[in-house]
């Protein structure tokens, strides 16, 4: 059974102005232990598309039409307190710009140790502190006591990228979104992140739904391709083929 | 680090001396270029009934003839001691008719102080939380009415409603006559003063307090401290409020002597014998060694919250900590 | 979120100004005649207000007393926006040396309870008047705006776009109009509608304490000064109708100052729904 379903997603944010459509009848489904790469132009709705999985969005956006499914139990309808349970522990998610997405005011173990408490409220402190090491490891990041009680501005790109990966490890996901994750990373950074997804799926079998505008991340580390244009999800294939169409696109026009 | 530590704590305590010793000077040249003549501030109206001779051997034994900076000296080397003159309108030490009055003020404006600090950091997260929603439009709505009334009007209108016309609590004074060790009495007495110092300045501060944290709620980091499973309020609380307290706290160190020194116009509304209204009285009454000493006062306790205002931020904020470098992290984890 | 524009508290506020500037026809009586058989009486057809206690007729001392009111405002704030502009052009410009010199100077002032600061300086100027306590007040009150013209004055001599209009052949008064004043013109209005607001808080205490007009020259403030008399004889039309002309006008002058700053927040909140 796959792991998420979406079936007619169509999403708008509602303004004073009028209506945006930000996502127009998307489907997809992601399958177990898959890395799905979701590619497209900046603003054709791939940040939303995440968001709206996950709720995350601002007030202003609704749901208009369409399913959203887990092990093919139905979400659309869930509360925000039922999204709270899933978010952190079946969902987890990786953002685009590290530098911001930590609290600038919190040290690098509080902010790990809070998911983790989060995940696993029975640990003691001993056994928490540990698991947020081991995570910091799994992350590549060295869990040593000065690290641990740095803050975010004392951490280059690829260590905060890191951190942020390692909270959203903390919460042993099954599915991982990772919205744009190496993009604001240097190229070298950039691989080692790519490697890192690679050895954690393998590790942890989680699906990873992969936002990115980089054909060439795609490549080297997706399963499957889904296009997006203008909030439509046009075409979703096996990375080889897809790809393979694109370049030819571009090679006739 | 620790030498470093030391040297800061120097650096601060010198600019601190330095900063007062200035207002001193400051304070003193405004006040004898003032109209009205010095000598009055020694004699009172006893001066007329002096002759011109007398008068003329008054200024030579008090040393008015002399530069400013002689006499200037002389009144350090007494304030040093703690000699501030006579208060010429009470006829006492100006040190004896501030202490009398000291702790009424220390206890309006630190309750009133402490009941804003409370109260704004409330209201602002309130508001935060129910932005742009009935409460918080409410509430941010009768808070600008508030603002906009002036604290003497304030508090001729609670004195009007609750003392005249509905006799509930009393209008002047700090106590019954007396009943001064009574402390429920003092207590029904602080009721309204303290009223309109709160509302005075509670608006404000929760404005900003509300303002400061609606930038945190837009913030990437909400996004992913939801992503951990929090739900929305305890976001605020674990995460937006921890951005927005250094700020708040800075805020509330330099808000501290506007509060404590702001308690005049309340003051002399309801004649509470305070700080205050010992300020007022010197100013309408020309007392200038008296208003030299009570602005040389709330000048020092400005001095002083600045510094910490100043400290503080850099103490608990590490986003600031790394301009500091002096006591930072940088310094520590290399 | 566009806001929106504050059309009651123009008319409410144009309607106060413009009555107060043409006093003549609108009062029914002398404001400052002290018809002494007539002390403290209630509103009535003859006193619309009624009168104080000193027998004057509050109707007519409104409009008359607003006038000196909004005078002092108005000229408080014409001097501390001119002493805004030259300290925040001359700090703006200047060496960072001086320029550090001038804030820690602007910023110790500011951090002096203002009131205190007004009643230290009119102590010292002595007897007031409506000019000097114009000038007192708008002394008092120039620090806030300075630092705002200096951070502007800052972004002329360093921004990008500054730089690229004038690499475009844009003189120095095109930058200023057209690119810089756009900037900052909003904040500083605000600041200014603000400062008028403020200095006719400052008059009306200072005044309602004695240490401003005395109560023979009228303002809203000085008016207020005899509410312990009012107080004694329950006469709440001298609290209430001069104290709500006063903080009527604060609240429209706030209203519109609010709404010149403009819209703030464009982004919306990541808190996600709160229920």
């Amino acid at each position: 059974m796959d792991v998420l379903t979406v079936k007619d997603l169509s999403v708008s944010f509602y303004r004073p102005e009028g209506e945006t459509e930000a996502l127009k009848q998307v489907s997809f489904s992601l399958r177990e232990g898959e890395i799905l790469a979701v590619m497209g132009e900046t603003g054709c709705g791939k940040s939303v598309l995440c968001k709206s999985i996950l709720k995350l969005l601002p007030d202003i956006a609704r749901i208009k039409t369409g399913h959203i499914s887990i092990r093919g139990e139905e979400i659309t309808g869930y509360s925000e307190k039922q999204m709270q349970k899933l978010r952190g522990s079946f969902f987890s998610m990786v953002f685009q710009n590290p530098m911001t997405a930590l609290n600038p005011c919190m040290t690098v173990g509080e902010q790990i140790g809070e998911a983790v408490r989060l995940r696993r409220p029975e640990l003691s402190g001993r056994e928490r502190r540990q698991r947020v090491a081991a995570l910091m490891e799994l992350a590549g990041l060295n869990p040593s006591k000065d690290r641990i009680r740095q803050y975010p501005f004392q951490l280059s790109g690829g260590m905060a990228q890191r951190c942020v990966i390692a909270i959203a490890l903390a919460a042993e996901p099954a599915v991982l979104f990772a919205d744009e994750a190496t993009t604001a990373l240097d190229v070298t950074v950039q691989a080692q992140i790519l490697e890192l997804f690679l050895k954690l799926r393998k590790r942890m079998g989680m699906s990873i739904v992969l936002v990115t505008h980089n054909p060439g991340v795609a490549a080297a580390v997706a399963d499957r391709v889904a296009l997006m244009r203008g909030g439509e999800l046009f075409r979703i294939g096996d990375v080889e083929e897809v790809l393979e169409e694109i370049i030819h696109s571009h090679n006739l026009t | 680090m620790k030498k470093l530590y030391i040297v800061t704590i120097l650096h601060n305590v010198g600019k601190f001396v330095l900063s007062v010793f200035l207002l001193s000077v400051l304070v003193f040249t405004v006040s004898r270029l003032a109209p009205g003549d010095p000598l009055y501030a020694f004699y009172g109206e006893r001066v007329e009934k002096m002759s011109a001779a007398q008068q003329e051997e008054a200024r030579e034994r008090l040393g008015l003839h002399e530069p400013l900076v002689t006499q200037y000296g002389r009144w350090l080397r007494g304030a040093v001691r703690g000699d501030f003159g006579i208060s010429y309108q009470y006829k006492r030490d100006v040190k004896e008719v501030i202490a009398a009055r000291i702790g009424n003020t220390l206890l309006l404006g630190g309750l009133g102080f402490g009941l804003t600090f409370v109260l704004a950091l409330f209201l602002g997260l309130f508001c935060a939380w129910r932005e742009d929603r009935a409460a918080d439009r409410i509430i941010c709505a009768i808070g600008t009415v508030t603002s906009c009334i002036p604290e003497f009007w304030l508090s001729l209108l609670l004195l009007l409603v609750f003392a005249v016309w509905l006799g509930w609590l009393p209008g002047s004074g700090a106590y019954s006559v007396g009943k001064e060790g009574d402390a429920a009495d003092r207590a029904v007495h602080l009721v309204l003063p303290l009223a309109v110092v709160v509302l005075g300045h509670l608006w404000y501060y929760a404005f900003q307090v509300r303002n400061r944290l609606l930038e945190e709620v837009r913030a990437d980091y909400v996004l992913l401290a939801r992503m951990k499973g929090l739900g929305g309020r305890q976001v605020l609380y674990r995460h937006c409020l921890r951005g927005a307290m250094p700020s708040y706290l800075s805020m509330m160190a330099v808000a501290l002597p506007h509060i404590l020194g702001g308690t005049y116009v309340v003051e002399t509304v309801f004649s509470y014998p305070g700080i205050g209204t010992l300020a007022y009285e010197s100013a309408r009454y020309q007392d200038y060694n008296l208003l030299m000493v009570v602005s040389l006062l709330t000048g020092t306790l400005v001095i002083f919250c600045n510094l910490l205002a100043g400290s503080i931020g850099g103490r608990i904020d590490p986003r600031m900590r790394r301009h500091g470098g002096a006591d930072g992290w940088e310094v520590k984890s290399r | 979120m566009k806001k929106r524009f504050p059309v009651l508290s123009l008319v409410v506020l144009t309607m106060i100004v413009v009555l107060c500037l043409s006093f003549g026809p609108v009062m029914t009586k002398d404001p400052l005649f002290m018809d002494l058989a007539h002390c403290n009486e209630a509103p009535g057809k003859e006193f619309l207000f009624g009168t104080d206690s000193m027998g004057r007729d509050i109707f007519s001392m409104i409009w008359y007393g607003g006038r000196i009111s909004l005078t002092i405002g108005f000229l408080a704030t014409l001097l501390s926006v001119a002493l805004a502009v030259l300290v925040g052009s001359i700090s703006g410009c200047a060496p960072a040396r001086a320029d550090g010199v001038l804030m820690r100077l602007t910023d110790l002032i500011l951090s002096v309870p203002g009131l205190l600061l007004t009643v230290f300086l009119q102590a010292v100027f002595g007897r007031a008047s409506v000019y000097s306590l114009s000038v007192v007040i708008g002394l008092t009150g120039w620090m806030a705006m300075a630092k705002v013209v200096r951070t502007e004055v800052m972004q002329l001599k360093n921004a990008d776009y500054v730089l690229a209009a004038r690499c475009l052949g844009g003189g120095f008064f095109h930058v200023l109009f057209r690119h810089l004043a756009p900037n900052f013109f909003p904040s500083l209005l605000f600041m200014a509608v603000m400062n008028v607001r403020n200095a006719i808080v400052a008059e009306s205490t200072l005044s309602f304490l004695g240490l401003g007009l005395p109560v023979e020259a009228v303002s809203w403030g000085s008016m207020l000064s005899l509410s312990e008399n009012a107080l004694l004889s329950r006469a709440w039309w001298m609290l209430l109708i001069p104290g709500a002309f006063l903080s009527g006008t604060l609240l429209c002058l706030t209203n519109l100052g609010n709404y010149m700053r403009g819209s703030t927040n464009k982004r919306h909140s990541n808190l996600g729904s709160r229920k």
